[in-house]
């Protein structure tokens, strides 16, 4: 028995020993990584007691307590490389074609609209909504003047890492992309999501990035140990021009030494199903706001012990699934994800490399349909994860051709007017600061009934763009905030008034926008000064201020799908009178355009006007309501006439025939 | 025959051709199921159908039996009790969804069923009323 055990010791022991070697053999491979297809494949989490490499590749090791001349001395060194740690064993280059990471890619399907990116400005009260996938109503950065690091720099704090903050090459010549020799790049920081012990510290990356410490962000955020320089890198970078040779000393971490055992090894507890709160720090969207947040349920989902990550699934290419129907159609199988397959492919098969890749894209393809079964339909039709069925007893299907599922279920019950909603990508959830108030930027109110792509009636979210611009034969240029504050002169917030208002919410009053419209230089070649906010397009005719609705001014809307309510408090549990009646939220909601200008201002409209409908027949169809009742009772009554002369002739028939043949 | 009888057989027949016209006009030319005007139109002429065919219920069932000496063609006779069990049909089929009692699957069936039992009603008025003309035309003779 002893023997036995010692043989497997010792066994266990050679194993570890290989693992150590090629692991060490992998250390010297420099950038980018490239995975060694270490697995598991068990559904138990593996501990990940691993060592950390620096961008180089080259294993962290703090240096000893003690100098060689006996004195002590801190753990600095350089920070740790998500894309060399983790990409050790894990795809990263496959990782980074996912969907949190691949927006800027070409060739990339830019899927069902989704939450723009608002660069917000609170002294020219600017919300521009931006996307790299082009989803109509948003600027692409480029289109507006911004570029990717100025993106980066703007919206790091929320950014995963990856896509523009680590492009594939960085042009050294480029004075702004040329900072990332010294700053570092942005990489994909996979704690972020994965660390299972809630003990990743976004407060800390953001100071980080604030001080474009990019490369050191992910060892700061993960407590790995402290940013040990008085100067942030960006600093540094500001002192250096493109061209000349990048600084050899550059901060360094001091690292916790009680994270790491004997062997440089750190734990990292990290898990592949994300708690919800690691994604809430992303994807918070909150209408209870002030103090009355105690008021929000959550999502009935959560409350029932699920994660999001139950249906927002990926497999190794981080194609995350967005969960709405006809999503499988919108998602892209690119190279990475068919070179991926096809290696797994071949694993298993001697098949020739065309082959694999043929039948890994045959794969991939097939596999997009499964999807399906992650919509909220697709899920409670199939009854995966236990979902209760769909029942909708007393709803005529025709509601199923007509709505959304979201529709009654998702968002907060409807109103007379939509509630005002914050999230974390546009007012920077998850970071202290002082309280966002209702109408801090950029003003998002939820839940307004459009139509999908398939005209069937889906709740959504809306924000309306506000921005200085000009106007020159018939397009539209917006300024960004700096280059405005260049050109015009704009109201200054009273410093008595900052301490109440942080985040200067007060509206522009008209005379202001004229003030403002003024103080731009005339510029033909530039055109004209316009501002559009709220709806309309703000514009002087000689020295009178014009304002008009327009195709520029158009809110930028996408879809809501949580928090999901019960069944109990959908639209139209509480019965028909719910949509079909003559003050009904679907139909006659007030929508008042919101932005930095007075709300009786702004374009106002309901939201059959939204939908680009006739309320006529709304009103009267919700009127036919009244009748219901006396519909039924006729109906029934008259149904139980015949019913009695159809049994009563039924059964004389019946008994004159049997009668008949007694005789 | 007497004025309440013809009253009610023209209430039914008239709210059967705008239900018909409606329905099955939609079924067969347009995009099922009804919505809007269509539907309203539709909803609107049901009681009267209703209140008509139990009407006719009520003063055609007498007649329309084996042994009664009523003019009437055994074909006709035998048209008008599937009239009546279609109607019948009809109208539960069209009221019951309203209630909370059936859920998708049990709506759609009453749906389909709506719609079949619906044509099949259609087709045995159409079928019937030229009975009923021809052989009061030859009690008139």
């Amino acid at each position: 028995m002893l023997e036995k055990k010692i043989a497997t010791r010792s066994r266990l022991l050679r194993a570890k020993a290989l693992a150590f070697l090629a692991v060490s053999f992998l250390v010297s491979l420099p950038r980018p990584a490239q995975a060694n297809d270490l697995a598991t494949e068990s559904r138990g989490p593996y501990l990940h007691n691993i060592p950390l490499h620096d961008v180089q590749g080259r294993v962290i090791s703090p240096p000893a307590l003690l100098s060689d001349d006996g004195k002590p001395q801190d753990a600095k060194t350089s920070p740790y490389s998500t894309a060399q740690t983790c990409g050790k064993c894990h795809e990263y280059e496959n990782i980074s074609q996912g969907w949190h990471f691949n927006a800027a890619q070409p060739n990339i399907k830019p899927g069902r609209p989704g939450e723009p990116w608002i660069l917000t400005d609170p002294a020219t009260h600017t919300q521009i909504p931006l996307s790299y996938r082009g989803w109509a109503g948003t600027f692409k950065p480029a289109e507006i003047g911004l570029t990717d690091y100025q993106f980066l720099t703007n919206f790091a704090h929320h950014l995963p890492g990856g896509g523009v903050g680590d492009p594939a090459k960085i042009d050294t010549a480029d004075p702004e992309m040329g900072r990332m020799q010294i700053t570092g790049a942005l990489e994909i920081d996979c704690l972020i999501c994965h660390l299972s012990t809630g003990r990743y510290d976004h407060e800390d990356r953001f100071t980080a990035i604030k001080g474009e410490d990019f490369r050191w962000a992910p060892s700061v955020a993960a407590g790995l140990g402290t940013f040990a320089s008085f100067r942030s890198a960006g600093s540094i970078a500001d002192q250096w021009h493109p061209g000349r040779p990048v600084p050899s000393t550059l901060p360094a971490i001091k690292y916790d030494r009680a994270r790491f055992d004997p062997d440089n090894n750190v734990v990292f507890q990290v898990t592949r199903r994300p708690p919800a709160n690691n994604c809430y720090y992303c994807h918070t969207s909150e209408t209870a706001l002030d103090d009355s947040r105690w008021h929000s349920d959550q999502d009935v989902h959560l409350r029932a012990g699920m994660i999001c990550v139950d249906c927002h699934r990926n497999g190794l290419d981080h194609m995350i699934v967005r969960g709405y129907e006809g999503e499988a159609k919108d998602r892209t199988v690119n190279d990475a994800m068919v070179a991926l397959r096809t290696r797994m492919i071949r694993r298993d098969s001697s098949m020739s490399e065309d082959e694999a890749r043929t039948r890994a894209g045959q794969q991939l393809e097939s596999e997009q349909g499964e999807i399906a079964t992650l919509s909220c339909r697709g899920c409670h039709m199939s009854g995966r994860l236990g979902s209760p069925k769909l029942i909708h007893r007393g709803l005529p299907p025709i509601h199923f051709e007509k709505l959304s599922c979201t529709a009654c279920h998702s968002g907060p019950f409807p109103a007379s007017q939509p509630a005002f909603v914050h999230t974390s990508l546009a007012h920077k959830l998850g970071l202290p600061a002082q309280a966002r108030g209702k109408n801090t930027a950029p003003v998002i109110v939820e839940p307004v009934f459009l139509y999908d792509a398939n005209t069937r009636i889906e709740p959504y979210k809306m924000v309306w763009p506000s921005y200085w611009a000009r106007l020159k034969d018939g397009k539209i240029m917006p300024l960004l905030p700096r280059e405005a504050a260049k050109e015009a002169t704009f109201p200054k917030q009273e410093t008595t008034d900052a301490p109440r208002d942080p985040y200067f919410s007060e509206p522009f009053t008209d005379s202001q926008i004229q003030h403002v419209l003024q103080s731009f230089p005339d510029d033909a070649a530039k055109g004209q000064a316009v501002f559009i906010a709220a709806g309309k397009l703000y514009r002087l005719d000689r020295t009178t201020l014009v304002s008009e609705e327009s195709d520029f001014a158009k809110p930028y809307a996408w879809a809501l799908a949580h928090d999901v309510r019960p069944a109990s408090q959908a639209l139209g549990a509480r019965g028909c009178s719910d949509c079909h009646s003559g003050d009904t939220p679907l139909y006659f909601s007030t929508v008042v355009a919101r932005g930095p200008v007075d709300p009786t201002n702004g374009i106002s409209k309901a939201m059959w006007q939204l939908r680009g409908k006739d309320n006529t027949v709304a009103s009267v169809f919700a009127f036919t309501f009244k009748f219901r009742l006396l519909l039924k009772c006729i109906v029934f009554s008259c149904s139980f006439i015949v019913l009695a002369v159809l049994v009563h002739y039924g059964l004389r028939g019946v008994g004159t025939i049997t009668s008949s043949k007694s005789q | 025959m007497k004025r309440c009888a013809k009253t009610t057989y023209g209430l039914m027949a008239l709210a059967g051709i705008v239900l018909a016209a409606t329905g099955i006009g939609t079924f067969a030319l347009g995009s099922p199921p009804m919505t809007h005007w269509m539907l309203m139109a539709h909803v609107a002429a049901a009681p009267l159908f209703a209140l008509g065919i139990a009407g006719v219920a009520l003063t055609w069932s007498g007649c329309s039996t084996s042994g009664a000496d009523s003019g009437l063609t055994t074909a006709a006779k035998g048209l008008l009790w599937i009239i009546l069990l279609c109607g019948l049909i009809v109208m539960l089929s069209g009221i019951v969804p309203m209630t909370p009692v059936f859920g998708t699957r049990g709506q759609h069936l009453l749906y389909l069923t709506h719609r079949y039992a619906g044509i099949v009603l259609a087709i045995a008025v159409l079928a019937h009323a030229p009975m009923v003309f021809k052989s009061r035309a030859r009690n008139v003779d």
